[in-house]
């Protein structure tokens, strides 16, 4: 008897925790982790009555892996990055995009549109963007700090956060040299790595997950970050100061893509153009301050230095072997 | 009869458990190994050794020589640390055995890498040895014990003590008494003991824990990287990046090969100079 009773506790806690409220439909997203506020994703399933299953990445490349190696229709929404945009379409992974069908589609700043990975917004539509800065502490640094040479300076020795991302660091000393962010001639490549190598030097970690913890802490005086993270540091410490080195910088623009054979399309529709929304908007961008294409938000950075002087990672094709071993190299 | 159905429906699951989660796994990866990449991280099933052959690059040997140095010494250390400690903890009580190896098993219940970033807090510029340090007027200078290859060792000696520690301890507590007793009669002093029947007898325990000490500590990339500030690239960050950044799950899967094939290698030159396997297994 005490037996069956708990058998049937049991059986009753199992329908207790599958037992779901009853939704219209579901939509199924991966995004980039710490990247939508929980509260807009629990917004949306209140409003649309639609589940949203949200999955998580943190890599193009992880990204990549997750969508190839599952189902056709496992997710619906993805945000794929610029270069990788241009390789999700060129092997057919995702679907053009249908803008008759985003009522807020004309809340994005023309300037964010036709970019090179994807010339006609067939396919995406950019939903954040981040550049690379230079970022220090002006209590601790009073020299004048201007591009990524600067930071080659002796003196610094042991005081500067890297980024930890291979394809970026190796462009930006590319573009500290003066050559093209994307260069592939092996002797160029040679002369970056000596470049990084001096930069090493003075490097006292290569960190992408949380920079900006390494100056809360006083830990260095100089990074080379994402905007957002050097945004959120000047958020702690006033005296950080952000510089847009003027050899160029690295530009990652975030974007809505559907994916092929996609069971969800009209939900997967309504999530994009609830993303769109001003509120939404200004709601993520309060949480993560990432620049927003939407033209009626005001962003922290000024868009003209987005663009002017920027540059976005490219696929290079078997190159990319070279790169990974200067980057063991210098390592 | 009966016993014998029971045992194996007991079984069942563990043999299903290790089929399926590592022996199908690993053979996968075996595959990949021999397969050629392309460049947008696609496989082409095509038969090719130069996965392996890459892995003799002088770049990639470096790395391999960089992470043996710090396993190594990741190894020693732990050596240095466990050894004393189970050949006093031997003369105790078995009570005192039980709550000393169990003290040393529970903070190794939480998550390792919770516990990697617990050190930052210890060992950063201004954290608490720092602080404790400058505060007494030992110091003026904040040492650096972190974003270095010393942060690097710290944290690999911290997380893998207890995989030495383990059989150490239970090859330490196995040796027979009457051995011991046997070798004093006849006039053995201390040091003699020590060498003639304390380290033949634990040799296995510390061979089994060195294993298991000097493999994870060349691929445990998040202590690298986060104790190390990512500076010093070990092999499993070179595996890592392979599968995550570079896009060449094959050349990944090799290297991959490589490190079990090095391990193989390792047991197999343990049984050369007479180890029993059954032996390693002695936890």
């Amino acid at each position: 008897m005490k037996k069956i009773l708990i058998i049937l506790c049991f059986l009753l806690f199992i329908t207790g925790c599958t037992s779901n409220k009853h939704y219209n439909g579901v939509v199924n997203v991966l995004n980039w982790s710490s990247y939508i506020p929980d509260e807009v994703i629990s917004s949306f399933e209140k409003e649309y009555n639609i589940k949203v299953n949200y999955g998580t990445y943190s890599s193009n490349e992880e990204l990549l892996a997750k969508v190839t190696s599952s189902k056709e229709g496992t997710y619906d929404v993805v945000f794929p990055s610029d270069y990788m945009v241009e390789l999700m379409i060129e092997k057919g992974i995702i679907q053009p995009l249908d803008k008759t069908k985003l009522s807020n589609y004309h809340n994005i700043n023309p300037i964010f549109l036709n970019q090179e990975y994807d010339k006609n917004n067939n396919y995406s539509l950019p939903f954040l963007s981040t550049i690379v800065v230079i970022a220090y502490n002006k209590d601790n640094i009073k020299d004048n700090i201007e591009g990524y040479n600067d930071l080659l300076n002796e003196k610094y020795k042991n005081n500067i956060v890297v980024l930890d991302d291979q394809r970026i660091v190796i462009g930006l000393s590319l573009m500290a040299l003066g050559y093209d962010m994307n260069e592939t001639d092996i002797n160029k490549l040679q002369e970056a790595e000596n470049w990084l190598k001096n930069l090493k030097n003075n490097t006292k970690a290569y960190d992408s997950d949380s920079p900006k913890t390494f100056f809360i802490t006083d830990e260095v005086d100089l990074g080379i970050m994402w905007s957002a993270e050097a945004i959120l540091a000047q958020e702690k410490n006033n005296n950080i100061e952000i510089v847009y080195p003027k050899e160029g910088h690295a530009i990652s623009m975030d974007n809505y893509t559907i994916l092929k054979g996609t069971k969800n399309k009209d939900n997967a529709y309504l999530f994009i153009d609830y993303l769109m929304r001003d509120d939404v908007s200004q709601k993520i961008i309060d949480e993560y301050p990432y620049i927003s294409p939407n033209k009626n938000i005001s962003n922290s950075i000024d868009l003209n230095d987005i663009f002017n002087n920027g540059y976005y990672v490219k696929n290079i094709g078997e190159s990319i072997k070279n790169y990974d071993k200067l980057w063991a190299n210098i390592k | 009869m009966k016993n014998k159905v029971l045992k194996r429906i007991v079984l069942f699951p563990i043999i299903a458990y290790a089929l399926l989660l590592i022996l199908l796994p690993l053979v996968y990866i075996l595959f990949l190994s021999f397969c050629q990449n392309d460049s947008y991280g696609g496989m082409i099933y095509h038969f090719t050794l130069s996965n392996y052959l890459s892995i003799f690059d002088i770049t990639y040997i470096g790395i391999l020589l960089k992470s043996s140095l710090i396993g190594l010494v990741t190894t020693f250390l732990c050596i240095c640390i466990s050894y004393p400690f189970a050949l006093v903890l031997r003369e105790r009580s078995k009570n005192v055995q039980n709550l000393m190896t169990k003290l040393i098993m529970i903070p190794f219940l939480t998550n390792s890498l919770i516990r990697t970033y617990g050190w930052i807090v210890l060992l950063r510029k201004n954290g608490v040895i720092n602080s404790a340090l400058i505060g007494t007027g030992l110091i003026h200078e904040p040492l650096g014990l972190m974003y270095n290859n010393l942060g690097i060792i710290i944290g690999m000696t911290y997380t893998l003590l207890p995989f030495m520690m383990l059989p150490v301890c239970s090859a330490t507590f196995k040796i027979d008494n009457n051995l011991i007793e046997a070798a004093k009669d006849l006039g053995a002093k201390p040091l003699s003991i020590f060498k003639n029947i304390i380290i033949p007898e634990t040799l296995p325990g510390v061979f089994n824990g060195s294993l298991m000490v000097f493999m994870p500590a060349i691929g445990y990339f998040f202590i690298s990287d986060i104790l190390g500030g990512g500076k010093a690239m070990i092999i499993g960050n070179l595996i890592k990046n392979q599968f995550l950044t570079a896009r060449n799950w094959p050349f990944g899967a090799a290297i991959s090969m490589f490190l079990l094939i090095i391990t193989f290698l390792l047991i197999y030159i343990y049984r050369k100079l007479g180890g029993k396997l059954d032996d390693l297994g002695g936890m």
